[in-house]
């Protein structure tokens, strides 16, 4: 296999600022994650544990 | 400073890409055959009961034996070195079939069992495992640390650790046969039937934990990847290539899912070899702090900790081998206050979390490589993403730890009385083997986990992402979603 440096690699990666697509996806998730997370808890709370 | 490069990590092995057959399937048909070994016991026949266990010890000729009674004529060595001879013969057949060196193989597996074992020997030692006083006055001890048997974990880790940073020739040397991520798949599958011997008890408990185990699905891909991305791409000017990967191996399941979203986007294979180098490095970290935090901290949440366990620590081999140690220091604990929780239900939570957050690895790089083929990187048509790629990167162990789950379940359930008080001690036959698999898992990532690449040119920036968004996010929402969901549950108690 190539001996390939991390740092050349990491030289190599210019700078890409954010599309608009990439703002989406991180909003999308996040935003669907903590609507979830928010109806998930409540699930719980209303339907404890059997044991 | 030294330099960087890609062939000291090589986490994906040239094996695993030209072989049919990879280290999942290899993992399901090693963890299936020990399981229908076990099951033999079910008919009186007893096929596997020869295998090694340890107890605490003072007196290291009372350390070993074999597992069942019916081979008490066999010695503590000789059950060792069966087991060792057992397991040569087998793993030497798979590295046959994943067309891996087979000579460099047995060598280097010859090395790592003795040092794994015997670390694992040493860290049974009474002095560092006995937990009550009890058991101190038992063997004649004033003080323990108090680490309880799986503490050897520790001691396997710790072993694989020195030889990583003292003797980098060595673990070159042994490379062969350090392969966490095939040990602890084997263990995974066993661990199916286990658990579900487990659940049988208590059925109604099992499926709530299981219900709560959607919640962690929710919050590794839909949250922590969305943060660990924005944090990768703003704050530190990582550009997609990277930021994907990393995010996906920070926020995910680290090793796994580096690999699979770095293959989904397109990027360079060196990508995702890096930041998997990354994530070995930092799981072992884990390991080695948070099932004593949750011990300090969470005895009184037992299942906050498992599933904290899963929820926080990357890798599938680190996060269930934490949730091992958490469920054995966190036990000891209770025990010593005078509270016997059944053993099972915090490594199964932790487990149950790491398994249901695998699942979804291949949807989540589907639906990246989905974004990126289509919308961010759009090279040729003939390379878009495909809905088989799903399938393609499915973790396929899981296949195996739901059919020793489903037949375990239903032999404890669905069989006559005769039969299924047999089941447990059939199984716990298999899991002596699941302890085995474990003691490889951290003793291979150990050899594997070389410190000083952190200081190396280029890698503070990765490991700057990794620190800030591990330490200063990941495990605290792990955290207080474990609590949310977990919050007050506490395991059946030993009857």
């Amino acid at each position: 296999m190539a001996q390939t440096k991390l740092q050349d690699e990491l030289n190599r990666a210019q700078y890409e600022p954010m599309l608009p697509i990439e703002n989406k996806l991180v909003g999308w998730s996040l935003g669907i994650g903590i609507v979830l997370l928010v109806a998930l808890a409540l699930l719980n709370h209303f339907v404890p544990t059997t044991f | 400073m030294s330099e960087t490069t890609v062939n000291e990590f090589r986490p994906q092995r040239a094996d695993a890409v030209t072989s049919p057959l990879n280290e999942d399937w290899l993992a399901v048909v090693l963890g299936l055959a020990i399981f229908v070994l076990a099951l033999a016991a079910l008919i009186n026949v007893d096929l596997i009961g020869w295998v090694v266990t340890t107890t605490v010890w003072t007196n290291l000729g009372h350390a070993l034996k074999a597992t069942s009674k019916d081979f008490s004529s066999l010695s503590g060595a000789g059950a060792l070195i069966a087991t060792y001879v057992a397991l040569l013969v087998v793993l030497s057949a798979g590295a046959v079939a994943l067309k891996a060196n087979v000579k460099r193989f047995a060598l280097a597996f010859t090395a790592v069992f003795w040092i794994a074992y015997a670390s694992w020997v040493i860290g049974n030692y009474a002095n560092f495992a006995a937990v009550t006083p009890a058991e101190q006055q038992k063997f004649g001890i004033s003080w323990s640390l108090k680490l309880t048997n799986e503490g050897g974990y520790i001691f396997a880790l710790i072993a694989g650790l020195i030889i990583a940073n003292f003797f980098p020739r060595f673990a070159e040397a042994v490379r062969e046969a350090v392969r966490p991520e095939l040990y602890i798949k084997v263990a995974i599958v066993i661990l199916g039937g286990v658990f579900a011997v487990t659940a049988a008890s208590k059925l109604g408990f099992a499926s709530s934990l299981l219900l709560r185990g959607v919640a962690a699905i929710v919050e590794a891909y839909l949250i922590y990847w969305a943060v660990v991305y924005y944090v990768a791409r703003k704050w530190f000017g990582f550009n997609r290539e990277w930021a994907a990967p990393l995010a996906s191996g920070i926020s995910i399941c680290g090793v796994s899912a580096a690999i699979a979203v770095g293959g989904a986007i397109r990027a360079r294979p060196v990508v995702p070899v890096l930041v998997s180098s990354l994530v070995v490095i930092f799981a072992v970290v884990e390991v080695l702090i948070l099932p004593f935090v949750a011990q300090a901290f969470l005895a009184h949440q037992p299942l906050v900790a498992g599933a904290w366990m899963g929820l926080a620590v990357k890798t599938d081999g680190a996060a269930v081998a934490a949730g091992g140690i958490a469920e054995s220091l966190i036990l000891a604990k209770n025990a010593a206050e005078g509270v016997n929780y059944q053993t099972g239900w915090i490594l199964g939570t932790a487990t149950t979390i790491k398994v249901f957050i695998d699942i979804f690895i291949g949807i989540w790089a589907f639906v990246l490589g989905y974004i990126w083929t289509n919308h961010i990187d759009v090279k040729r048509d003939g390379d878009k993403a495909r809905a088989s790629e799903i399938w393609q990167r499915f973790p396929k162990f899981i296949i195996g730890f739901v059919i020793t789950f489903a037949v375990g379940l239903f032999l404890a359930l669905g069989t006559p009385a005769d039969i299924a008080k047999k089941v447990p001690a059939a199984i716990g036959e298999a899991n002596t083997f699941r302890v085995i698999f474990f003691i490889l898992t951290f003793f291979s990532i150990g050899v594997l986990s070389n410190f000083k690449t952190l200081w190396q040119e280029g890698f503070g920036k990765l490991a700057a992402v990794y620190l800030l968004s591990l330490f200063g996010f990941v495990i605290w929402v792990g955290l207080l979603i474990s609590w949310i969901f977990f919050g007050g549950i506490t395991p059946p108690l030993a009857s």
